[in-house]
């Protein structure tokens, strides 16, 4: 006899202090910690922990197309496999990619396309391997996050950064940035990804009920959460660098004292 | 292995006196006075041609008119002229696969193995019909020459000209290819020092390979470590004097006397 578990969630998503069932208000967003470089072997890699999501993502390219009849002659294609390990939920995931794996890779190729040259590399692909250790919500979103962070790592021209946040709708009021019980529970979910070169939503999609009214709102209140997290992605980015930079400058700084003591 | 002197490779992105420390992100905007300044390389205008932004990862820099990125990341596009360090990896009767660290593999024809004997009338007296791919083996490492590269075709190489031609001793390093530039140094002075203290014959390629090889194998070592300091540090300021002075410090330990 099998063990089911029902899926239980609590009738109420605010607690009696007006805040969310993890502690955090209606726009705040959960910790976010990346890093870049992570993959030796990967031209450009990042790793994303967004609340409970643990995500790498690898990036390779300019290479040549397998299975070749891909192959664009006039540009280069960019693919993106998004994959999730079979411990990363709650319930054993098969490891076959299945329709929602598909479907996420899809979206999230047509979400970064436009910052990349691809006609720039024609005959080639871009390959981006997004690996999902842990999954609590919003995956697709940091997912987009982490795979922009890690095409920017490998030194890809780009036109800019790519950032993305869910939005959703819980016991009518309008939150940034879903955790996996809230996604389940909740009434609406509206993930989206803003391209920061023109300003423009790259990714919008939609499962609930929401009118239109909430539509605006929490198209603002996702403004000001992807800002939040492009300022984060660029830190995450710099990181590497101003911290052999400012390593050097203390080096040499204590080298000059030295020199001035011994005299 | 006669001692062959580094042809200095005129490179002045790293000029250190007009390029500042400031590191630059994708999508980052550089300036939005479009009146006096056109963006160069690793720069674009926007779509309203009223910011210039950059492209990648990289240090700004400013030169006359022109906003540049230097990259800090990227991978190696086969320029003709180029010398490169490629490993055969693959052959057959008509020619060499080589393997030159970028997109597609180099294509290294026989005729471009064996220099052209002119005749008295500019007529090659040698024909080409018995040549074939016998010279080298895989796994071969060569420095040759990119006769030709483009967006489409795969380069085409030869290993005929001055300093091309097959190693057979030595090491061979890889970095980032664009911190080469960094390791040659402003008109070679970084590479002048290298070879100086270690005491390393240096050959420098622009897609990120590195062949050395010295008498004593603790300065091999000492280089390698030098080499990998400079990659890592690329983009931060006075790093000659720095990888001298760090150098130095290194050759004072035991092994060196």
């Amino acid at each position: 006899m099998p063990l089911i578990i029902k899926d239980e969630y609590p009738e109420k998503l605010f607690r009696e202090d007006g805040k969310r069932l993890d502690g955090r208000k209606e726009n705040e967003l959960r910790p976010i910690k990346m890093e870049v470089g992570v993959i030796k072997n990967a031209d450009g890699s990042a790793y994303l922990e967004w609340g409970n999501n643990k995500i790498f993502a690898a990036v390779y390219g300019p290479r040549d197309v397998h299975p070749h009849h891909l192959a664009k002659p006039d540009r280069g294609i960019l693919r993106v496999f998004y994959r999730m390990t079979t411990y990363s939920v709650f319930e054993r995931k098969k490891p076959a990619p299945g329709r929602r794996e598909k479907e996420i890779s899809m979206v999230i190729a047509d979400c970064l396309r436009p910052v990349l040259f691809l006609e720039l590399y024609p005959s080639t692909s871009f390959e981006v391997f997004i690996e999902v250790m842990d999954a609590d919500g919003g995956t697709r979103c940091a997912s987009t996050t982490v795979a922009a962070l890690a095409l920017a790592d490998a030194g890809i021209p780009m036109r800019s950064l790519v950032s993305s946040v869910a939005i959703g709708k819980i016991d009518g009021k309008i939150i940034v940035d879903l955790s996996g019980i809230e996604d389940k529970a909740g009434e609406a979910d509206l993930p989206c990804a803003i391209t920061w070169f023109n300003e423009e939503i790259s990714l919008l999609q939609f499962d609930g009920d929401m009118n239109l009214k909430e539509m605006n709102e929490s198209l603002d209140l996702a403004k000001d959460a992807l800002k939040l997290i492009h300022e984060k992605q660029n830190e995450a980015l710099k990181c590497k660098y101003i911290e052999i930079q400012k390593e050097e400058e203390k080096n040499s700084q204590e080298n000059d004292n030295g020199g001035v003591d011994l005299k | 292995m006669e001692d062959k002197e580094q042809e200095v490779l005129e490179d002045d992105d790293f000029e250190m006196e007009e390029i500042s420390r400031e590191l630059v992100l994708p999508g980052e905007v550089l300036t939005e006075d479009v009146n006096n300044f056109i963006p160069g390389r690793g720069a674009i205008f926007n779509k309203e041609r009223n910011k210039i932004t950059s492209l990648c990862i990289g240090l700004k820099q400013i030169k006359k008119k022109y906003i540049n990125v230097i990259p800090l990341r990227g991978f190696y596009t086969p320029k003709a002229g180029d010398k490169v360090l490629a490993v055969i990896v693959d052959k057959n009767p008509v020619k060499y696969k080589c393997d030159i660290n970028s997109k597609d593999f180099g294509q290294l024809k026989p005729k471009n193995t064996i220099s052209q004997e002119k005749g008295r009338m500019g007529r090659n007296t040698r024909s080409y019909d018995d040549v074939s791919t016998e010279m080298y083996k895989i796994g071969d490492v060569l420095i040759v020459k990119i006769l030709s590269a483009d967006r489409l075709n795969k380069p085409e190489l030869t290993t005929v000209g001055r300093y091309l031609g097959m190693k057979r001793d030595g090491i061979v390093i890889s970095i980032d290819p664009p911190k080469i530039p960094r390791v040659i140094g402003r008109n070679g002075s970084m590479i002048k020092m290298l070879k100086n203290l270690t005491k390393c014959n240096i050959f420098v390629t622009q897609n990120g390979r590195i062949w050395l090889k010295g008498d004593n194998i603790a300065y091999e070592r000492l280089l390698i470590g030098a080499i990998y300091k400079i990659a890592s540090e690329a983009h931060t300021s006075g790093l000659t004097d720095r990888m001298k002075e760090y150098i130095e410090n290194e050759k004072k330990k035991e092994e060196f006397k």
